[in-house]
């Protein structure tokens, strides 16, 4: 019995020791969109400064505030909220200052990136990555030119093939767009008809996606989707009946950005890897590889022609006229977010 | 005698003790969560108020839990029909072949259930195995939709749960007292009358106990209408997650996670019941 | 023919059980990276699979998570067991009301509860937390095992070595433990792979810090039909199939 016991001590004492030289090594916790970051280029970071990444994912700007919030920004040295996160973030005090010191490479950056509003002086937020939300149409179920906005997938013809994000902003704010208003409108009583718009659209939809909605597209259990420019660069990509197309209601853009929360254990890592993302070829590679725009100037000449042009990731500059960035709504979120839930259990 | 106060002393403390901070303070600060106030900055604020249990009622709320409870029965329902006559067959078979039976239920059940939800993708959809195999018969001249709808997370449940409706099964069938089935066959009891009135009630703890096993998980499971059901068809699991995970109402989610406690706690009654009648009527 | 139609039976189950599984195996060989038709034949999955440093670090994780919470647990259930087996004592109710509590508990009952308990506790979450709510909820199962055992056994024995002398403890090392230990082992391997599949608890009291196998997992499905969590699946379920044939090819020479 004895050497049971024995055994049984050895092994508690293995793991005691087997924890703690797991914390002690230098890590990263890197909270992330899902499939926006590559393998490929985490595994070169830690190559070079030997520092692990933990890479954990989440669908949705809601999921990751909950959770950092619980945390209390505890736990995870990078998150990267869209920018009207940022703002309520950063009043929250949820999130750490960026020493500009330690990011040498943030002069690469293209000036049009810096200082947005949501956050001034860049004092929190570094931009990441950028895309539009559009309309992908499976070209051979549907004809070509039949969906040109949002207010075409109300089509009954459509019932049934729809994908929707799960996001509660892209949602709401594709039927404040149909109705006419700005994705970010702030009267109660327009919310309330987006979402009654939204919840006409519903009975119609086949799956809420927003972590890889191109699956569905290329496996044709659905033919239109509403979704982000990268997942839609992939689909067509794949297959090139998939295109891609701006609503005409107006599109909407939004900026990613890499931010450290207020209690990281690793700010120093944070900042390398930050500054690491910044450099242009590292950013040509993740804008080439995810189909999202980087805001990384210098890694513009670096990309290959084809994403250059393409115009689902860099849109041309006609394209992009009359689009609007989504930014915080202040207490209006509350509001969205009521509607918001009411939409997600369907009554 | 002192000695043996230490050593009961030490198992008593640190058993209760484990329990009591794991399982009952936890269960008693969801209840108690339930009646404060949702707040802002901080998750929970202390205001009492009984606006979350009554919330419950709300067809907000209510519907989905209807929805949810009337697919988690139909759910244990079809576990039951298809597991009681294969747990059955299998009770009666030879010891070895009863072992190697067993085995191969007891396989995928160790395999993660996650794995066997997302198997079922390759099935369902619409280029899918089922889907061929239906084009291929002739039944079907378009392909049916299956995958993202809740007929999809009805199969995902059978299947991921039909293991832990079997076992209880099996193990009620092969305690069964053969002498009894045949005496009432003796007697002049029909096959029919026979499993009814000896065979039924005497494996009524293990159909109850699989019930359970089967019903309170499809309550939930929430990653099966994640994976199957295109994140839309909303169960109370989901529900619940939803609070706590994005909408950030604790007290709300509290609340609903009490009403499946005291779902529970209505199943494990009615088992009890059952239990201490079969035990009265079995021969001693 | 009433065994033919019992067979059909059989296998029509066993069918419905396993198809699905032979088939991912199936399309783990799929030469294409984003659809379900058939491509061709490779077996790249399964090295870009091998390669995959951060799904290798998660499925250690769960091993070390599932032998340190299993450990525990048997020691705390069989500890338990044989206090509701042997005393008396006030928190007896206590004791076998929660054990039924936690095995009945809807998994997402326990989740957000212990989540909570966390949270309110100010434990930051991770493998601290894991390991507590695992050791919790496998519990129960190694008690209800080692009782069953020890109901079976005959309680003279113990009577007879306190009335030769042995103290407490010389009772239960001597005594009980051996007898009881068919049914600690079994307890310890319940606990193991209640630990290793569990995933509604894990996701929420698992923390930014250790990432174990079932939540990798589950992200990767969520992401959709990928051909490498194809290969991780089937390997998977070898791995899983491999083990129990084993454990019972052990378990038949030893009878």
């Amino acid at each position: 019995m004895k050497k049971h016991l024995l055994a049984l001590a050895v092994l508690l004492a293995a793991l005691g020791m087997v924890i703690p030289a797991q914390a002690a090594d230098k890590t990263l916790n890197v909270f992330i969109w899902s499939e926006y970051l590559p393998d490929e280029v985490v595994a070169d970071f830690t190559r070079e400064t030997g520092i692990k990444v933990k890479l954990t994912t989440y669908e949705s700007n809601e999921t990751m505030y909950a959770k950092i919030k619980m945390l209390g920004g505890k736990g995870y040295d990078i998150v990267v909220p869209s920018a009207e996160y940022v703002s309520r973030m950063a009043a929250e005090d949820l999130l750490a200052p960026i020493d500009k010191g330690r990011l040498p490479n943030l002069t690469n950056l293209d000036d049009t990136f810096r200082n947005l509003s949501y956050d001034p002086d860049n004092g929190h937020s570094v931009p990441y990555m950028w895309g539009t939300t559009g309309i992908a149409v499976n070209t051979d179920l549907v004809p070509e030119g039949q969906i040109t906005g949002y207010a075409d997938l109300w089509n009954p013809a459509l019932a049934g093939r729809l994908l929707l994000p799960d996001d509660m902003r892209t949602t709401l704010g594709m039927a404040l767009k149909v109705l006419g208003y700005s994705t970010n409108d702030t009267d109660p009583a327009h919310i309330e008809q987006a979402y009654l718009r939204a919840k006409s659209l519903y009975p119609a939809v086949k799956v809420f996606d927003s972590d890889s909605p191109k699956q569905a597209l290329l496996n044709r259990e659905v033919t239109v989707a509403v979704l982000w420019s990268g997942e839609a660069y992939v689909a067509n990509d794949e297959n090139d009946k998939i295109v891609y197309v701006f609503p005409k209601e107006g599109v909407n853009r939004w900026v990613d950005n890499l931010c450290i929360p207020k209690n990281a254990a690793n700010a120093e890592s944070a900042h390398a890897f930050i500054n690491y993302l910044l450099r242009p070829e590292v950013a040509a590679k993740i804008s080439q590889e995810m189909g999202y725009a980087t805001p990384n100037k210098a890694a513009m000449p670096l990309l290959p022609a084809e994403i250059r042009d393409n115009p689902i990731i860099y849109p041309p500059a006609d394209r992009l006229t009359g689009s609007e960035f989504e930014t915080d709504l202040g207490s209006a979120q509350r509001i969205y977010e009521q509607y918001w839930s009411r939409l997600k259990t369907g009554r | 005698m002192k000695d043996r106060s230490l050593f009961k002393a030490l198992a008593v403390t640190l058993t209760v003790g484990w329990l009591a901070v794991f399982v009952i303070v936890p269960n008693l600060l969801t209840l108690a969560t339930g009646f404060l106030t949702r707040g802002e900055p901080e998750f929970v604020l202390p205001v009492l108020t009984f606006d979350n249990y009554a919330r419950l009622f709300d067809p907000a709320f209510f519907d989905i839990f209807l929805d949810s409870v009337w697919l988690a029965l139909c759910t244990t329902v079809l576990c039951l029909l298809v597991g009681y006559p294969f747990a059955y067959i299998l009770a009666r078979l030879t010891p070895a072949r009863r072992r190697l039976g067993l085995l191969f239920v007891i396989i995928p059940f160790w395999t993660n259930s996650l794995i066997r939800t997302y198997a079922l993708i390759a099935i369902l959809n619409v280029n899918g195995l089922f889907n061929a195999a239906l084009l291929w018969l002739g039944i079907v001249s378009e392909p049916v939709e299956l995958l993202y709808t809740n007929t999809a997370v009805f199969i995902g449940f059978t299947y991921t749960l039909l293991p832990f409706m079997i076992l209880p099964l099996y193990a009620s069938i092969e305690k069964l007292d053969h002498r009894l089935i045949e005496a009432a066959r003796d007697l002049g009891a029909g096959s029919f009358q026979t499993f009814f009135r000896v065979g039924l009630p005497l494996t009524l703890p293990g159909i109850i106990a699989g019930s359970m096993l089967v019903f309170l998980p499809a309550l939930s499971m929430f990653y099966v209408p994640d994976i199957l059901g295109g994140a839309k068809s909303l169960l109370v699991g989901n529900f619940i997650r939803n609070q706590f995970l994005v909408a950030r109402d604790w007290p709300f989610g509290a609340a609903a996670s009490v009403l499946l406690t005291v779902v529970m706690g209505l199943l494990l009654y009615v088992y009890w019941l059952c239990h201490k009648r079969v035990r009265r009527a079995e021969p001693a | 023919m009433k065994r033919m139609v019992k067979a059909v039976y059989l296998g029509t189950v066993y069918l419905f059980l396993y198809l699905p599984l032979a088939v991912l195996t199936i399309y783990s060989f799929n030469d294409a990276k984003h659809v379900v038709t058939w491509k061709g034949f490779t077996t790249r999955w399964y090295v870009k699979l091998a390669e995959n440093s951060v799904l290798l670090d998660a499925a250690v994780n769960s091993l070390l998570l599932a032998a340190a919470s299993a450990t525990a647990a048997t020691i705390i259930g069989t500890l338990a067991a044989i206090a509701l087996k042997r005393y008396r004592f006030t928190g007896r109710t206590i004791l076998s009301t929660s054990m039924y509590v936690v095995m009945m508990s809807p998994d997402i009952v326990m989740g957000i509860s212990l989540l909570m308990l966390f949270v309110l506790m100010g434990l930051p979450l991770g493998f601290t937390t894991l390991f507590l709510s695992h050791v919790t909820f496998c519990l129960p199962f190694v008690t209800v095992t080692v009782l069953a055992r020890l109901t079976g056994l005959d309680g003279n024995l113990a009577e007879a070595a306190m009335d030769l002398g042995a103290r407490e403890f010389e009772v239960f090392s001597r005594i009980i433990l051996p007898l009881a230990m068919p049914g600690v082992l079994a307890g310890w391997l319940l606990s193991f792979t209640l630990s290793l599949d569990d995933v509604i608890i894990s996701f929420f009291v698992t923390g930014p810090t250790f990432e174990i196998l079932p939540l990798k997992i589950y992200s990767m499905v969520r992401l959709g039909v990928k051909p490498e969590v194809n290969a991780l699946c089937a390997v998977m379920f070898g791995v899983t199939l491999a083990v129990v044939s084993l454990t019972q090819l052990c378990f038949k020479e030893r009878k």
